[in-house]
């Protein structure tokens, strides 16, 4: 069984294209990284994986659970990072987690101590009374992966989970992301740094306008040269055309 | 510099004059192009008023300058868009003044201004000369008023007395727009027309800034060109001193930004009415409301046109209208606080994601209910008392439950179902402001909100013509029952179209563009026809605007005169007409207002919600 299967999800905006009959499998117990440049349809595509977009077309299963067919169990086992999106914005980091954790039903005891621990790895006990609409780009990503982590999931899908996060906080993430990881779970993340990409993931996928362009393990997909090299070479980025600015002071 | 800004300013009027918003636009010109039209006309009545009620007129407009922009959103060009450009503040400050004057709302108060012309005609040439640079002046007066009181309100709503105050503000202008009409009573019912003003009164309107124009205009035909010069220097020092406030605005802002904090603690209660998801909602609306300054104007906008439109009509000793504070309250509320999920914005992926719609929405109306109902109920009881009239308890008794809880149940449906986004929720700007504009929905809202209580308020009315007190005191549970009912129901309601539609909601939300409005199936979803839902929006208004004004000034206002015998003519065309003539006109009046309600309603619930985009489309 897959952690994550998407078949076939398209979406289109006004005519315009955004996921074209996007296919992707992400093992149990992988470590996936979706690539892709600006607008290549990965926010679009996780969005339809984790039920917060409708596909036009298509089917999302996790663990074998079809994510519009059967939401309530499917959401169960997913923890989502999206991004760009709204919080309740004044709550503090504490309250907001507290919050989540009894709409999830978690038992007041274990939350308090899941709360603790979580807020004590993101650094954020130290801003106890900072409502999340004060908070930085940074703060706001942590808190959002504290939410996400919050009940146990067996698969996470982060979008962009490292922008804007000190290289501290980005340290400590890695960690948690590969011991859960090792542990059995699975992590599916979109990014723009391939650095961190084959640092960090055994499976890749690159996207561009909309559709998969190549699937499958990090070696594989990257060849000989390194993945960014890959990157360019299959989104069709040609280097030699870009000419400096005339007017720009070189 | 202004050419250039003008140009832009343009640009973005012609980019916006789509669908509603040209409709909107030009109901808005025709109904200024009226009042100016009426302003001028002021200046053919009585010898001896005349300058009295200018210098009355010219004070409203003044006040509605600097009101507008409270409740219409904000200017089109601001100073902070272009921060980053490297040009002097001053010429900052000239470009956006001259922006500020190519609109439609400065040429509407440009043409109600030559009324001080038309005043100084009638006093002799050098008046009218005078009237000239004094309608000049006042207009550049009122435009640089507006800029500055704009960004000085903005900054006050920042903090949530302020904002409570800014609500307060809103619910006087409301009040003004909506029971203008019961000063204009007042003012008719006495012998103001003939005999002018109270002195002090005179006094008072030429002694404030907005009257100067006309002290200038009186002085001058007088040949008292020292009074005369004297008022214009003083608009124009008035003008420069704003003028440095205006350009002083434009600057980096120096103030602290301003934070408000939360609690510390929180954990989650083990057991009690708030240990479950619902309650956990529940306490999360309590905090955001108590925390946020948007939602102590939302508050605030109600409470105060509840107690403005009960309190004056004291102004012509009426008492009989104290105890309808607590079912205006409730009423009021439903308006104010109908798109609690647009505040939030995107915010909603969280319900998506935990599937916790059901707790989201209960939770909500709880939240509201606690919030709103007390204030009514207090406000109810003690102006009940203070009154007198205390034989109004059954109809007291039997509206409040059924709109309270009517209310809980309308704000939770449109909330879902009439959803407006703003400016998302993490993106505020920097003027609070500036958000969702929800009047279309308010409108309807605020007819659809008396429908709650007709059940209750039918048994208390059968009573009184019975003469059965029994029956009087049954609206009561038959009012608290129908509000149970109303929150059930339409909670329920719209739990499941959240259910249903959460994630269009949520697309609508970051997009701004309302998806297709067909119900979701798991499989493909049409497509939207182009331009689906613009086409009747110009109808929309039409029906919005008209269908108010036969309903209530024109309908039942002249019918409850003509039934109990008041005489006051003013506008209400009813009441010039024969009783017989007058009844059946004012009838007439309030079917075709209500059946033009009615299509409006049908018109908005059809068509998608226009709107700001909040943010770019998910890559």
């Amino acid at each position: 069984m897959d952690a994550l299967r998407l078949e076939g999800l398209h979406k289109s905006f006004g005519g315009k294209v955004a996921a074209d009959r996007v296919d992707l499998t992400v093992p149990v117990g992988s470590f996936f990284g979706l690539v892709g440049p600006n607008g290549a349809g990965k926010t679009t595509a996780l969005s339809m994986a984790t039920g917060l977009l409708r596909p036009d077309d298509g089917r999302a299963q996790v663990f074998g659970l079809d994510v519009w067919a059967r939401p309530v169990e499917a959401k169960a086992l997913i923890g989502v990072l999206p991004d760009g999106l709204a919080l309740p914005e004044r709550l503090t980091g504490r309250e907001l987690l507290t919050f989540l954790g009894q709409l999830q039903r978690i038992e007041p005891a274990v939350l308090a101590g899941r709360v603790r621990e979580l807020l004590d790895v993101m650094q954020l006990d130290g801003a106890e009374t900072t409502l999340i609409t004060d908070y930085s780009t940074g703060m706001r990503k942590k808190i959002g992966l504290a939410t996400a982590l919050l009940h146990g999931p067996r698969l996470l899908v982060l979008d962009e989970p490292f922008e804007a996060v000190d290289p501290v906080s980005a340290a400590a993430l890695k960690t948690i992301l590969t011991r859960f990881v090792a542990a059995g779970g699975s992590v599916v993340l979109s990014s723009h740094v391939m650095a961190l990409v084959e640092q960090l993931c055994d499976t890749v996928a690159v996207m561009a306008e909309g559709a998969v362009v190549a699937a499958g393990p990090l070696a594989e997909v990257r060849g000989d040269g390194t993945l960014e090299e890959a990157f360019v070479r299959l989104v069709g980025g040609d280097v030699r055309r870009w000419k400096g600015l005339s007017w720009l002071a070189s | 510099m202004a050419g250039v800004l003008i140009r832009m300013k343009l640009a973005v009027l012609r980019n916006s004059m789509t669908g509603g918003a040209a409709a909107w636009m030009i109901t808005g010109g025709v109904l200024g192009l009226l009042s100016a039209a009426a302003t001028i006309a002021l200046t053919f009545t009585g010898r001896g008023v005349r300058g009295d009620l200018l210098a009355c007129a010219l004070a409203i407009w003044t006040l509605g300058w600097v009101a507008g922009p409270l409740l219409g959103g904000s200017a089109v060009l601001r100073g902070d868009h272009f921060a980053l450009v490297p040009i002097s503040r001053r010429r900052l400050a000239t470009g956006l003044l001259g922006a500020a004057f190519a609109g439609v709302t400065t040429l509407v108060t440009a043409v109600a201004f030559t009324s001080l012309i038309a005043y100084g005609l009638r006093l002799g040439a050098r008046a009218a000369l005078t009237a000239v640079s004094a309608a000049t002046l006042l207009l550049i007066f009122v435009v640089l008023l507006s800029r500055v009181a704009h960004t000085l309100l903005g900054t006050v709503a920042r903090s949530r007395t302020g904002a409570a105050i800014t609500g307060v503000l809103l619910g006087g202008l409301l009040t003004a727009t909506q029971s203008g009409w019961m000063v204009v009573v007042g003012l008719v019912s006495s012998d103001v027309l003939d005999d002018g003003f109270p002195t002090g009164f005179s006094t008072v309107l030429r002694a404030v800034p907005s009257g100067w124009g006309v002290v200038a205009v009186e002085a001058a035909g007088q040949g008292d060109s020292v009074r005369a010069a004297g008022a214009l220097a003083g608009l124009a020092g008035l003008i420069a001193l704003l003028w440095l406030a205006f350009v002083a605005s434009l600057g980096r802002p120096r103030r602290r930004r301003l934070t408000i904090r939360g609690s510390a603690h929180g954990g989650a209660p083990a057991r009690g009415v708030f240990a479950g998801p619902t309650g956990a909602v529940f306490r999360k609306e309590l905090r955001t409301w108590f925390r946020d300054p948007q939602q102590w104007t939302a508050v605030a906008l109600p409470v105060s046109w509840a107690l403005l439109t009960v309190l004056l009509p004291l102004t012509f000793d009426a008492w009989l209208q104290l105890p309808w504070v607590a079912p205006a309250i409730a009423l009021f509320a439903i308006p104010s606080l109908g798109n609690l999920y647009g505040r939030d914005g995107t915010a909603l992926w969280l319900t998506l994601t935990t599937a916790s719609q059901r707790a989201d929405v209960r939770g909500r109306q709880w939240a509201y209910l606690v919030v709103v109902g007390p204030i009514a109920v207090v406000l109810g009881i003690g102006f009940t008392l203070w009154s007198g009239h205390l034989w109004t308890w059954p109809w007291i008794a039997a509206t409040v439950p059924a709109l309270l809880g009517g209310g809980a149940g309308l704000i939770a449906y449109a909330s879902v179902a009439a959803m407006v986004p703003g400016p998302d929720a993490h993106q505020r700007p920097d003027n609070p402001l500036e958000r969702a504009d929800t009047t279309g929905p308010a409108q309807v809202l605020f007819w659809l909100g008396l429908l709650p209580a007709v059940p209750a308020f039918a048994v208390v009315l059968l009573g009184e013509w019975l003469d059965s007190t029994a029956l009087r005191w049954a609206g009561a549970p038959v009012g608290l029952a129908t509000g149970i009912a109303l929150a059930w129901w339409l909670g329920h309601a719209a739990v499941t179209r959240l259910t249903a539609r959460g994630p269009e909601m949520l697309s609508h939300l970051r997009t701004g563009h309302a998806p297709a409005a067909t119900e979701p199936a798991p499989g493909p979803a049409p497509a939207p026809a182009p331009g689906q839902g613009e086409r009747p929006a110009g109808a929309t208004v039409a029906s919005l605007v008209g269908g108010t004004l036969l309903l209530f000034p024109q309908g039942l206002v002249p019918l409850v005169f003509l039934l109990a015998g008041v005489d006051a003519k003013v506008w209400f065309l009813a009441m010039y007409l024969p009783v017989g003539w007058g009844l059946a006109l004012a009838a007439l009046c309030t079917l075709t207002g209500a059946l033009l309600l009615a299509r409006a309603v049908r018109l908005l619930r059809g068509k998608p919600q226009r709107a700001q985009p909040t943010s770019p489309p998910p890559k």
